[in-house]
């Protein structure tokens, strides 16, 4: 095969794969607006997604969101000072944190934390024909089980990333005080956050939350099903998700920052 | 026949239902058509044929057979081959490399998908291996289905499956995670989910394994009781005690042997 040809096909396969994750994704959102697919067992198996991956990652949220607002603070007070700008540390927080580093941390942490285990899981059930005695019982697996991760891994992103902000904004500005009293009062600073803001702001935080979080969940999901028959098959698939959902991750983002801010 | 279902009921293992033991290839018409003239048929295999898979012992050829309401086939199975395509064949969650397989009267295939899940909840089963949502307690398991695809209560669906329990030797519903329950607690567990919500049609896969002798009688019972209300049972078996048992009553009695399926009795 010459290198036209491959390089037509890697660029098809692409294609495929974002086509059918995109499907997936769609698929998922329309099937979750219908009343009908949220039958008991199927709200039991959303709540106890969130429960796994939004409740159970607060901890871990919370010591690396309060570690990220010190780290932004120590470096802004230094430069902000030397331009002499010490009372735009609220906007420079908008900046740095709301519109790039929040949504991309978030999602990242939950790539590694949960969605790798939830295609460990879902790899497990495949190969221990969990899946096919949920299908031979008329629950279909997508809605079972595609449906409800999809959708709480994204709930749990965006409600992990708008903590995220809470906490990194109040350890930064503790942090601030403790680093250089002269600071602004809290009053001020919060009115500097909210002054800085702009609708184009939250739009890109929305954004940046839920589509890659979506899109983590149908990758996941998907790589977790591929398995077919071997144990070993699920660490590649595994290794295979976080690659592909860290891709989209920063693929989704840099789509964003440009149709929202270029 | 319902007279001698009563009194198998009372005495499981008085009555000889199937007495003929000729062979007759399944692919026969006059078998397919026999039982047509009864009821309408719950499932229809016809012709059906799937291709070698690293899922099951052996694959199938062209296999036909029609089961009314209320009628029992029981399946013996090769020694060593017990995973067999027949049972996701008829929940339709397999589908044939030749032939068609109908349920209550329609191709599981040309179904849509919903359709078709919806049709499966009328499906129970006892599966040949493991069985179980591990994530799910033992109770949440057996309650599954019906919790899907009904609207009945939680405490109608449990006072059912507690009934059952008890008839297959529980002390209730269990309410262990899978992986701290006996094994022999799981498999009369199976038992409680296949018959829970009344199904139109019940498939034992080597349902007795691990349970013999003392299940049988409750099972025959429950399996006759099922029978009595119109629901057709597809039962495989590799044992000798339960192939000879006459009190299952077996409408056709078929054995397998490689691909094909030979019928070697069928009720006068």
């Amino acid at each position: 095969m010459n290198t036209f040809a491959q390089v037509g096909n890697f660029a098809l396969n692409g294609w495929r794969e974002i086509c059918y994750l995109s499907g997936i994704t769609a698929q998922a959102l329309f099937v979750g607006v219908k009343p009908r697919y949220w039958t008991r067992p199927v709200r039991a198996e959303f709540y106890r997604q969130i429960l796994s991956i939004g409740i159970d990652s607060i901890g871990f949220v919370f010591y690396v969101a309060s570690a990220v607002g010190i780290v932004v603070v120590a470096q802004a007070l230094v430069w902000l000072q030397v331009v002499g700008q010490s009372k735009s540390l609220g906007a420079l927080f908008v900046t740095v944190l709301i519109r790039e580093a929040v949504p991309i941390l978030t999602n990242f942490l939950i790539i590694g934390r949960s969605g790798t285990a939830l295609t460990s899981e879902l790899g497990n059930m495949r190969i221990s024909g969990e899946v096919r005695v949920l299908d031979a019982q008329g629950l279909d697996p997508f809605i079972y089980l595609v449906m409800p991760r999809v959708l709480s891994l994204t709930v749990s992103v965006f409600c992990l990333a708008v903590l995220f902000v809470a906490v990194s904004f109040s350890s930064g500005y503790l942090c601030s005080l403790l680093l250089s009293p002269a600071i602004a009062d809290p009053g001020t600073f919060i009115y500097s956050i909210f002054s800085s803001l702009n609708p184009v702001d939250i739009i890109n935080f929305l954004a940046k939350s839920i589509i890659p979080a979506l899109f983590t969940g149908a990758i996941c999901c998907a790589e977790g099903l591929r398995v077919e028959a071997s144990i070993t098959e699920v660490p590649p698939a595994t290794k295979r998700a976080l690659s592909r959902s860290v891709r989209a991750l920063f693929g989704i983002s840099a789509l964003v920052t440009l149709l929202t801010y270029v | 026949m319902h007279c001698r279902r009563q009194c198998a009921y009372i005495q499981p293992y008085a009555i000889s239902g199937i007495e003929k033991a000729v062979s007759i290839s399944t692919t026969d018409p006059g078998l397919a058509g026999k039982s047509s003239t009864h009821s309408p048929a719950v499932l229809d295999f016809r012709g059906v044929s799937t291709e070698p898979s690293a899922f099951f012992d052996t694959p199938l050829w062209d296999v036909s057979f029609r089961l009314s309401q209320g009628q029992l086939l029981l399946v013996r199975m090769e020694r060593g081959r017990f995973r067999l395509p027949l049972a996701d064949l008829a929940a339709g969650i397999l589908e044939p490399a030749d032939g068609a397989v109908e349920f209550m009267g329609r191709n599981w295939q040309e179904m849509a998908a919903d359709y078709a899940s919806a049709q499966r909840a009328k499906v129970g089963r006892v599966f040949g291996s493991q069985g179980w949502i591990n994530f799910l307690g033992v109770g949440q398991n057996i309650t599954l289905a019906q919790r899907h695809h009904t609207t009945r209560t939680d405490t109608d669906i449990e006072a059912e499956a507690t009934e059952l329990a008890r008839i297959f030797g529980l002390p209730g519903l269990p309410h262990r995670p899978v992986s701290g329950a006996r094994l022999e607690d799981l498999n009369r567990s199976a038992f409680v989910r296949a018959f829970l919500g009344q199904p139109a049609l019940i498939i034992l896969e080597r349902p007795t394994r691990d349970l013999m002798p003392a299940i049988l009688p409750p099972l025959v019972n429950a399996v006759r009781i099922a029978r009595d209300r119109g629901c057709a049972i597809l039962w495989t078996t590799s044992e000798d005690l339960v192939w000879r048992d006459p009190g299952i009553d077996a409408t056709f009695k078929c054995t397998m042997f490689g691909a094909r399926m030979n019928v070697v009795a069928e009720e006068k």
